[in-house]
């Protein structure tokens, strides 16, 4: 991973996230290079939908490698994290092998010599063959590297998190049967939080921290470009500046910059070039998605279009 | 490990912080990639190595500004400002010649050697600062600048005269960039210290003395003792009921060995999250200590499964309705000044809300329940109705009662307490913060 062209600087990294799409702060250009730089996982934190997810992704994208995604949620364990045995398989091949089973022990008196014959074989049953690799064991067998996203891993239980400590300090898990895996290349690794509960210190310790928040209005404004390159440079200031507003409002879900995006790719189907009333009257809930919070919009519809209009021109 | 970062790591640890050993090296390689040339790539790697929460990164920010300023007094401080002519006669005193020689890098240095020198950092309360600061000037060379002053004053002379004069007005503001360090200096590293001294205070102060002033700091400290308790007991380990196999699970997990229990599932139970019903007597005098044991238990909502609240006075009402429709504090504080309540605040009167929750309340018990009442049982002579204390009791898993008053006073006067005693699991005294984390605490552990 250190050998990677496009980690030489921040600039670099934001340039390469930004040719995949992915306008970055110097903030997060700057996290996600010393990340690189220190072989350590991010911990990404933000309210919904400021692109905690799209970055990993986009940073898979800039590194030519697979993105390899674990969503949490409670109840996930390692079965369904790391790896599972195919159960299935085991079974039909002993029932295939059969004979072949009946071959080996045949002319063996008793029960132990038996067995002893077949612990030459090992355990056959038991091999990487046999193992069925979740996201975490794909994750460190990749051979070019990956990027791993554990998405939402506040949503695991406690048992899960801590579980993930091994993975995130040292590469490798352990499989009792076989011992220990070690990463062929260590994978870069994005945890994201939605703030729902309280992460533990030791999780904390061993990440990197980063908190994006929602992107102040010129940063905004270059995203939705880049989204939406069809819309006209009037129409982006006038919609930014708008949900900008919105997000003062006392709302319950504040609409995210991928809502932005949203509403901006619906105005641009619509034909519109501006920002009128009626237009904003139509569209809202493509950004609003609560009955509460479009009646406290529509109430104050007015005043917002108006001061909207007045300010950006 | 370069001393600024030492010095940096430290300030963040007194302002709250944790950073850990392996974060500091993580720091320290940080640095070490970036260097210190750009302020703004230092300041994202730092804070992506070190500050780990959205509170953290607050505190980060502040500290960082504070201290990268103090460290940015080199030269640019407004000390080495219009130069004099070459005196007249040479001067004798270092601090002096520097002055004039007008290097904003040595003088800077000079006061970096001589803060160290005086010990500026152990500063630790408002009152010292005058201390340090004669240190810190003492250790500059103050007292030769000073004769030199008064040299050129007696010599007389217009040119003397001129040079006197400038000379002072530099010492004046030399005098005011002490002022301002030590002052730097007693905001990076005192806050915390005197912040911690007061917080044990307020922690054993009465609540019902608690002063206005006092209230958003006390906010501050419970917000933190949550947290606490929070991290405590958030935990729901499951134990096993040992030696009972769980048939069905058993059965489930075994079909991929063709039915053969070959893995098998023993019984196991999660622990329950208590669930709380309160009686907050909600008269005058109790009114703070009601106020702080409200505002626990619903931000404990994470830990605790399920809470109904009721408010009595004079009679007895239900409130829960008022935490779902408001944020906690407004309920709180409207709960206790009766807006929209069905509630009299006359007398205290504790037979009838007791018998007013029998009546109409009844059903919020359960096998399950834990009954919280706070109140300093002082009934005004009324009937104290006894006989409901022991039905609540006896239908609900726990019954608390938290007393402001001190046990010696139970019972004297119109206090029924010592009547009420036989019917309670656990009887409390509860006055201060520290009471009242003691017996949440005792309330989540089952």
């Amino acid at each position: 991973m250190e050998t990677w062209s496009g980690f030489d600087n921040p600039e670099g990294v934001r340039k390469g996230l930004q040719n995949v799409g992915y306008i970055a702060s110097d903030r997060i250009a700057n996290t996600v290079y010393l990340a690189s730089h220190l072989a350590k996982p991010i911990l990404v934190e933000g309210p919904a939908g400021v692109g905690k997810t799209e970055l990993a992704k986009a940073t898979a994208a800039f590194m030519g490698v697979p993105l390899i995604r674990l969503q949490c949620y409670e109840g996930l364990d390692e079965s369904k994290a790391l790896y599972e045995w195919k159960y299935g398989k085991q079974l039909l091949y002993t029932q295939l092998l059969k004979d072949k089973l009946d071959r080996i022990v045949q002319g063996e008196m008793d029960l132990s010599e038996s067995i002893e014959k077949l612990h030459q074989y090992d355990d056959i049953f038991f091999s990487p063959r046999f193992l069925e690799p979740r996201p975490l064991l794909k994750a460190l067998q990749q051979k070019q590297g990956a990027v791993l996203l554990v998405d939402e891993v506040d949503k695991s239980d406690d048992e899960f998190e801590a579980f993930l400590l091994e993975i995130l300090s040292d590469f490798q898990v352990s499989i009792p049967e076989i011992g220990t895996i070690e990463a062929t290349s260590v994978p870069f690794v994005f945890l994201t939080s939605n703030n729902t509960r309280e992460l533990s210190e030791a999780l904390q310790r061993r990440c990197l921290h980063l908190y994006i928040s929602f992107p102040d209005e010129r940063l905004e404004r270059e995203i939705v470009r880049t989204r939406v390159p069809d819309i006209t440079e009037k129409l982006n200031r006038q919609l930014v500046a708008f949900i900008n507003k919105v997000r003062q409002l006392d709302i319950r879900k504040l609409p995210s910059v991928s809502e932005t995006i949203d509403w901006a790719r619906t105005l641009v189907l619509l034909h519109a070039d501006n920002l009128d009333r009626e237009m904003v009257k139509r569209t809202l809930n493509t950004f609003l998605k609560t009955q509460q919070d479009i009646q406290v919009a529509e109430s104050r519809l007015d005043a917002l279009t108006e001061q909207t209009v007045r300010e950006v021109g | 490990m370069d001393r600024t970062l030492e010095n940096f790591i430290t300030v963040l640890r007194r302002s709250g912080v944790r950073v850990s050993v392996s974060e500091t090296m993580d720091a320290v390689r940080a640095v070490s990639l970036s260097g210190y040339e750009d302020r703004r790539m230092i300041k994202d790697f730092l804070a992506a190595s070190l500050a780990k929460s959205q509170p953290e990164k607050l505190i980060f920010e502040t500290c960082f500004d504070h201290f990268f300023s103090i460290a940015d007094l080199n030269g640019s401080n407004g000390l080495s400002k219009e130069r004099p002519e070459t005196p007249a006669e040479p001067l004798s005193a270092p601090l002096t010649r520097m002055l004039l020689s007008g290097s904003g890098g040595g003088l800077a240095l000079a006061f970096s050697e001589a803060a160290a020198g005086a010990g500026v950092k152990d500063i630790q309360y408002p009152h010292q600062r005058g201390v340090y600061m004669q240190k810190l000037l003492q250790m500059l060379g103050m007292n030769g600048l000073n004769e030199d002053i008064q040299r050129q004053a007696a010599r007389g002379g217009s040119d003397a005269a001129a040079l006197a004069k400038t000379l002072e007005s530099m010492r004046d503001d030399l005098i005011r960039s002490a002022r301002d360090l030590v002052d730097r200096q007693l905001e990076l590293y005192a806050s915390k210290r005197s912040e911690e001294m007061l917080e044990r205070m307020l922690n054993n102060t009465n609540l019902s003395s608690l002063e206005e002033r006092d209230m958003i700091r006390m906010q501050v400290i419970v917000q933190k003792m949550v947290k606490r308790l929070k991290d405590r007991y958030s935990r729901r380990p499951k134990t096993a009921r040992r030696g009972q196999l769980d048939l069905k699970k058993t059965m489930r997990r075994n079909i991929r060995y063709g039915g053969v229990p070959f893995d098998p599932e023993w019984k196991s139970r999660k622990m329950d999250r208590p669930e709380v019903v309160v009686l907050c007597d909600v008269s005058r005098s109790v009114s703070n200590v009601v106020r702080f044991l409200l505002l626990i238990l619903y931000s404990l909502n994470e830990v605790i499964s399920k809470i109904r609240s009721f408010a009595f006075c004079t009679n007895l009402v239900e409130v829960s309705a008022f935490f779902e429709r408001y944020p906690v504090h407004e309920a709180i504080s409207k709960i206790l000044s009766g807006d929209g309540l069905d509630i009299i605040l006359r007398k205290t009167d504790y037979g009838r809300s007791l018998a007013d929750f029998r009546e109409r309340h009844a059903d919020s018990l359960s096998r399950k329940t834990t009954v919280v009442i706070l109140g300093d049982a002082r009934s005004n002579f009324g009937n104290s109705r006894v006989d409901i204390l022991r039905y609540i009791s006896e239908r609900s898993k726990r019954l608390i009662w938290l007393n402001p008053e001190a046990p010696l006073l139970w019972g004297l006067g119109d206090s029924e307490m010592r009547k009420y005693l036989p019917y309670c699991t656990l009887a409390r005294e509860c006055s201060t913060i520290h009471h009242l984390e003691l017996v949440v605490g005792s309330l989540l552990r089952r």
